[in-house]
């Protein structure tokens, strides 16, 4: 047991996978010396952080948190009001979305994701059916799809604004049939004019790929799924969106208006 | 009067946007500082912040007062989502003599009492103990560094890390003891 016994540290920062952190937990329960040296790590740390220096936080971070926690709540109304069954329009073969004339039904999958990602905390694959939502008479209509398939989300990225730009974006990385579904939703993007559109890339050692394309709503908001399916594996590190001045763009013209590390 | 932290928490967890506010308020300077201290990295350390009351607004962490103070549970819980961001991204190598020359001080701000008060004993406490003792803190717990790595870093033998932490710990426990007999004496 003295290996178990051995993994205290890793365990109190959290560094064990999680099968790792099992094992030791079923260990910490029968050893009376890992319990008492936890406890006695705890204790010791318990007023650490309070030795660090005031740094001042973003002027406005405090609107940004609070907007996006709240956020979570909402979607979670929406979530909690919507059937039991989570309907999900299938829109992989779009790789550039039209405008966004009016809230399209897509949406809501990726706030359904969003939220369960939340509260189910990183890490763990959120499985959902998926399944056609009927037309309405308005939209046009798209073949029904009978076929039932299992998608997991694989990564949740917050977009970091650039200094300057105000937008917020998520991207989810969402596989599906063995295809890598890139889904990103934007919010306060500033706005376009004329052929302008926003390009969305994935980078690799600083080269882009292209990765969806999308305009946005008079309110500023735009989304754009894409599936990555590109002539090679590529290990992406970052991912960015600019604006370009058209939806052609097969390098970025534009500035860098949001970006992650992924 | 002030109200406490569980009674706002509790608030909190029944969805109530003011008390949401309030306890932001309360510890968005603590919270941001130590996270900026974890992750050095002001991006990150918005995003623990964010996710720290996420986790409360929807109820996934429960908040038990007989494990402790609530500050040192949201303190905790900040560190952790710290490491899980810093463990995501690539390993950056980490230089001990850095640190402090590309931290921008200020002073903690006046209404931050608890801050204030166990802040600079121990701030000062830190200051006292042997530099190789306060490296080990630094990587063990603001940095929450796995045990190889510090091994590495400080070029110790695994198997000595854990005796080193607890050691470096309960030495910076016995100044901080002192300081606070003697503050009382002197008080009195």
């Amino acid at each position: 047991m003295a290996k178990q016994c051995d993994r205290l540290i890793d365990y109190f920062n959290n560094q064990l996978t999680e099968r790792e952190r099992e094992a030791f937990e079923i260990h910490l329960g029968e050893c009376a010396s890992c319990q008492e040296e936890l406890a006695e790590l705890e204790e010791l740390t318990m007023d650490l952080p309070f030795g660090v220096d005031a740094v001042e936080p973003p002027e406005d971070m405090k609107d940004r948190v609070l907007s996006n926690v709240k956020n979570v709540n909402q979607v979670k109304d929406n979530a909690q009001s919507s059937d039991t069954t989570t309907k999900v329009t299938d829109i992989k073969d779009k790789k550039d979305m039209p405008p966004l004339k009016k809230k399209k039904s897509w949406y809501k999958p990726l706030i359904v994701a969003t939220l369960t990602l939340s509260l189910v905390g990183n890490g763990v694959a959120l499985i959902y059916l998926n399944q056609e939502e009927k037309p309405e008479s308005t939209a046009p209509s798209e073949p029904e799809q009978e076929e039932v398939s299992l998608d997991t989300l694989s990564q949740k990225h917050a977009l970091q604004p650039s200094e300057g730009v105000s937008a917020q974006a998520t991207a989810l990385m969402i596989e599906q049939n063995n295809h890598v579904n890139l889904v990103v939703q934007a919010e306060d993007l500033p706005p376009l004019s004329g052929e302008e559109a926003y390009q969305v890339w994935v980078l690799e050692d600083g080269t882009p790929y292209r990765a969806g394309t999308f305009i946005s709503s008079e309110d500023g908001t735009g989304a754009v799924s894409y599936v990555m399916d590109y002539d090679k594996e590529y290990n992406f590190d970052t991912i960015a969106i600019t604006k370009e001045p058209n939806a052609n763009s097969q390098q970025p013209q534009g500035d860098i208006l949001l970006s992650s590390p992924l | 009067m002030r109200e406490e932290d569980v009674d706002l928490f509790n608030r909190v967890q029944a969805q109530d946007e003011a008390a949401l506010e309030q306890l932001y308020d309360r510890y968005e300077r603590i919270l941001y500082s130590f996270s900026f201290r974890v992750t050095n990295n002001k991006f990150l350390a918005e995003e623990a912040v964010q996710d720290v009351f996420t986790k409360i607004w929807t109820k996934q962490r429960n908040f038990d007062e007989k494990k402790g103070k609530f500050s040192s549970w949201l303190l905790t819980m900040a560190r952790n989502t710290c490491i899980d961001l810093l463990r995501k991204r690539k390993e950056t190598p980490y230089e001990f003599e850095e640190r402090d020359s590309i931290q921008s001080k200020e002073p903690t701000p006046e209404d931050q009492v608890e801050w204030k008060e166990r802040g600079e004993e121990m701030q000062s406490a830190l200051k006292e103990l042997p530099k190789e003792q306060q490296e080990i803190i630094e990587l063990f717990y603001f940095k929450g560094m796995s045990q190889s790595a510090i091994s590495k870093t400080c070029d110790i033998p695994l198997g000595t890390v854990k005796g080193r932490v607890r050691l470096s710990l309960k030495h910076l426990k016995g100044i901080l003891t002192k300081k606070r007999e003697r503050g009382v004496y002197e008080d009195g």
